[in-house]
């Protein structure tokens, strides 16, 4: 059993010395099933090994760890240990060398802890792998989606939501890394798709916190970009996806106003799949909550598989709200008991618990005069003259500002594309049509 | 339509239904299921004396359908009148409704076999005796069991219909076929409109159609190609096809003679053809532009009992006209009109509606409009419509009736409008709601006051809104080109490696995406 091991450490320490990163990431994925197979006394090897000289050396025996969790079944605490030792000591030029791998890595230790139940202990691992990896702070990786999921997993979302809150200007893909590292033919499709995955996981996954969070605006915006990611096929992460955003869009709009255009798969495969959804749809534009009260009830089968129960009820409350708020425009003073029967609300106390409640999140401006049981609604006393106003709107000009300029620099980057200057300059050929600037106008503005 | 003077038989129409005003409450909800008319005022003789052909025979029928009082009497006079024309399908579905509607309500009828001896006898002398039959008047309830026979299914008039429409149909094609050979090019386009013609009144209309259309290519002068438009644009209308009719509208009107030719001469093309664009409007809901067709038509030229009567001219342009115009609109186009004048003269009570409306007499003017709700109900071409149609007027009302206010008593304009104020307020709800009215409803004291919109607060709001809208959409903007940038792309894979990361990538396209992946 020895030699085929201390040739791995010895192979490892000697080009770890010499320096010969590369050589050494393209030299390892070979070994990694001869690790797995050992993987009784992959601990002795670990010994041998310093994280923060042999960093690739650690990642693959890391990794034939985490393929031989099953059968070997180690100590989860172990495991744990070695991760975060791995995740705070090593050396992050080694790893760019071998980044598909510490993507591996990553998403098996997070299968492994959501097998185990210990999300909670990986989210501060994870998002250091994360602050790691990233070039920048605006760039998202696959392991975004891992640190979503045990975050959701232990509905802890603190630390995850400063990620979340975060834009993205770029991507970072497993395909576009192994690529530079002429990594076998082979695994590239799959790759490929594992990036659409994870991509499409971390604004489902980050659609989910946000809804958890009742920031449902985030939210719907989350589902919005999972759903209108470009498609050939249906993926079923976009379905949920899709079931949610028609839910978030009820809650936060009480309509679907928007659906992108460039969804075509939304209407070959989406619609018929989540018909129980559009009839939630059509009935609540009917306002009345009755009637959702009921179809809720009748479909709470299909909703409890879905597992959107609780957002059905969301739902439901937010129609009670949305009916407030309707007679607010156009009631000046309304009885408790007439707002209960307008509202379908089951008395004047439920009524009087509703209408407190917006009222003290300030969605209505009203106030209660109880010994005639009358509400009397009052207008937005906002009048638009603080400087607490003008300071919000001088934020918001100043991000807008921002974006502007980022649009400029990223149209300054195209055109300074080389292949762009070639098109602009009237050459018809019709050579990598993903260059064109073509490609980006596909935007959701217009 | 009731016209001006009542002949006493209608008023005993009206006797014993006054008591069903509260029927009339449930037709309200559910006319769009199905409409049931309980008591029309309308005398169906006159009513259907205003019409010829097909038109004639499909009102009787529609009567038929939605008014289960009038609906035997309908059935005998559509009857009757099929037995002129070759439609010999038709007279057996008739017979066959009517014998339905007899085992149904009437007690049962007497035995067959009775029937059966006087046909022989009776065949001949039928088809001369129509126009004798037409002139009779309709037969109250008592007396159809006794002059039965005259409505018996007559098995021989078939036979010898059926026979002789396919001696005439065979004789026209020969003939068309002769022309052929001669190539006559005005002999043919008349033996296709006479084939036509025929199929016409066999019932077979797209057949009669597809002649019409055939004729096309053998018109040599524009009026040719304008009597071609209005054939086809007849059938059309039977066929209820309105986009077609639509388009050999504007065919007609393009036509370059007709164009140029003097107005007085074509008059009659034109109110035809304002008359068919109108109905065909009116039934894709464009009430407004169908108001305006209608209110084009000349009265003098407008004779066309195969389409459209000038009293359904008057009701189907002065409805639709109070529906979707403005006060002046309504004052220029309609009231102060000359011509159309002369229509409204022939509906008295439609003339005081939209007097009363444009007087802002409310009350009188919804109560009038209640009374002849029923009447409208049996036409077949408005009555899909009345109930919005109707609506749109009393919202209309409403919106006329707070404009000038600051604020108004609830119970006043409750009285004003005939109803009470707790349904008043929902609908000046609804009203508030869909923003046709700027104004708050204060429940407590039954006011409704005017809203006074602060132009600078609802400009701020709607800019910060704005704002935060682009800023979504640029964000966006940004992920989705970095998104395209590092290809992320949804595409079929074969299942395999399944990991269990939660969902699995399901694949679901079709074969024809793949060959787009390859770049990839």
């Amino acid at each position: 059993m020895g030699s085929a091991l201390e040739n791995f450490v010895n192979q490892v320490r000697t080009m770890s010395a010499s320096g010969s990163f590369r050589e050494l990431a393209d030299d390892l994925p070979e070994s990694v099933s001869l690790l797995a197979r050992n993987w009784s006394i992959l601990d002795n090897v670990l010994e041998t090994l310093d994280v923060q000289q042999h960093t690739l050396g650690v990642l693959y025996v890391l990794l034939a760890k985490l393929h031989s969790a099953a059968t070997a079944n180690p100590e989860p605490v172990q495991i744990i240990q070695l991760m975060r030792d791995f995740v705070h000591r090593n050396n992050v030029e080694q790893l760019r060398f071998a980044i598909c791998a510490f993507y591996e890595t990553c998403h098996l230790f997070t299968d492994y802890l959501v097998q185990k139940n210990l999300s909670i202990l990986g989210i501060k691992i994870m998002a250091r792998a994360v602050d790691q990896i990233r070039q920048i702070d605006s760039q998202l990786t696959p392991i975004h989606a891992d640190l979503c999921l045990l975050s959701l997993k232990a509905k802890n979302f603190n630390l995850v939501l400063t990620y979340l809150d975060g834009d993205i200007t770029d991507i970072s893909t497993a395909a576009a890394e192994c690529k530079t590292q002429q990594q076998q033919q082979s695994q590239h499709t799959v790759d490929a798709n594992n990036d659409a995955k994870y991509f499409l996981l971390f604004y489902y996954y980050g659609g989910m916190i946000y809804t958890a969070v009742k920031d449902y605006d985030r939210a719907l915006y989350f589902f919005e970009v999972c759903i209108t990611t470009p498609a050939m096929a249906m993926s079923h992460i976009m379905l949920e996806a899709y079931k949610k955003f028609l839910m978030v869009s009820l809650i936060v709009e009480g309509n679907i106003a928007f659906i992108p255009k460039n969804t075509q798969v939304i209407g070959r495969f989406m619609k018929p799949m989540a018909s129980h959804y559009h009839d939630l749809v059509n009935v609540y534009a009917n306002s009345s909550s009755e009637e959702l009260r009921i179809l809720i009830l009748k479909y709470s089968e299909a909703f409890t598989r879905d597992s959107n129960m609780g957002l059905a009820k969301q739902v439901a409350t937010s129609l009670y709200k949305r009916n407030i708020k309707r007679l607010t425009k156009t009631f000046l003073t309304l009885s408790l008991s007439d707002v209960a029967s307008r509202v379908q609300l089951s008395g004047a106390a439920e009524a009087e618990r509703y209408i407190l409640n917006m009222i003290k999140s300030g969605e209505i401006y009203a106030s209660i005069n109880q010994k005639d049981g009358m509400v009397l609604f009052k207008d937005d006393p906002e009048k638009y003259n603080s400087p607490d106003m003008f300071l919000n709107v001088q934020t918001n000009i100043t991000q807008v500002l921002d974006l502007v300029k980022q649009i400029n620099k990223m149209e300054e980057e195209i055109i300074l594309n080389p292949m762009y200057v070639k098109k602009a300059l009237g050459s018809q050929e019709d050579d990598l049509t993903s260059q064109h600037p073509k490609t980006y106008s596909g935007d959701p503005t217009d | 339509m009731p016209v001006l003077p009542m002949p006493p038989l209608m008023q005993n129409a009206i006797e014993p239904m006054q008591v069903d005003a509260p029927p009339n409450e449930d037709n309200e909800n559910n006319e769009e299921q199905q409409i049931v008319v309980e008591n029309p005022s309308i005398d169906l003789e006159v009513y259907a004396n205003q019409y010829n052909g097909i038109v004639r025979l499909h009102r009787l029928m529609y009567v038929a359908d939605v008014c289960p009082v009038l609906a035997v009497e309908a059935l005998k006079m559509a009857i009757t009148y099929v037995q002129t024309t070759y439609n010999v399908n038709l007279y057996q579905l008739l017979h066959k409704r009517l014998s339905d509607l007899n085992a149904s309500n009437a007690p049962a009828p007497p035995a067959p076999a009775a029937d059966l001896a006087p046909v022989p006898a009776a065949a001949l002398p039928d088809i001369a005796a129509v126009p004798a039959a037409i002139a009779l008047p309709p037969l109250a309830q008592g007396q159809a069991a006794g002059e039965k026979d005259s409505f018996a299914y007559d098995a021989v008039w078939v036979d010898t219909k059926m026979k002789k429409a396919a001696l005439k149909l065979e004789k026209l094609d020969s003939d068309l076929k002769n022309y052929k050979s001669n190539s006559i090019k005005e002999s043919i386009r008349r033996g296709h409109d006479d084939l036509a013609d025929h199929y016409l009144s066999c019932g077979d209309l797209t057949n009669a159609l597809k002649c019409y259309s055939r004729a096309r290519d053998y018109c040599t002068s524009g009026k040719h190609v304008v009597n071609m438009c209005l054939n086809v644009i007849k059938v059309s209308i039977y066929l209820q096809n309105w986009v077609h009719v639509m388009s050999y509208i504007s065919k007609a009107e393009s036509t370059p003679d007709f164009a140029e030719g003097s107005k007085e001469a074509n008059a009659q093309v034109h109110t035809r053809l304002e008359c068919a664009a109108g109905l065909a409007e009116l039934q894709q809901k464009k009430y407004k532009v169908a108001a305006k067709h209608f209110l084009n038509a000349n009265f003098d030229h407008c004779e066309f009992p195969e389409m459209i009567s000038t009293n359904n001219v008057a009701v189907y342009g002065g409805l639709c006209a109070l529906a979707t115009f403005d006060r002046p609109e309504l004052k220029r186009l309609v009231i102060a009109s000359t011509s159309f004048k002369l229509f409204l003269e022939l509906e008295p009570q439609l003339r005081d509606i939209i007097f009363k409306f444009y007087e802002s007499k409310y009350a009188s003017c919804l109560t009038l409009l209640d009374e002849i709700r029923d009447n409208l109900l049996v036409d077949m071409y408005i009555a899909p419509h009345v109930s919005t149609l109707y609506t749109k007027i009393r919202n209309r009302a409403l919106i006329q009736y707070f404009s000038p206010y600051m604020s108004a008593d609830m119970h006043k304009m409750a009285m004003a409008f005939n109803s009470s104020v707790g349904d008043l307020e929902n609908e000046v709800m609804q009203l508030i709601l869909d923003g046709q009215i700027q104004a708050r409803i204060d429940s407590h004291n039954k006011i409704l006051y005017a809203k006074e919109a602060d132009q600078r607060n609802s400009t701020f709001e709607r800019a910060l809104v704005l704002g935060k809208k682009y800023q979504r959409h640029t964000r966006m903007l940004v992920l989705r080109a970095a998104m395209l940038k590092s290809h992320i792309h949804v595409k079929s894979v074969t299942r395999e490696g399944s990991s269990n990361h939660g969902a699995e990538l399901c694949v679901s396209a079709g074969s024809t995406t793949t060959a787009q992946l390859a770049r990839m």
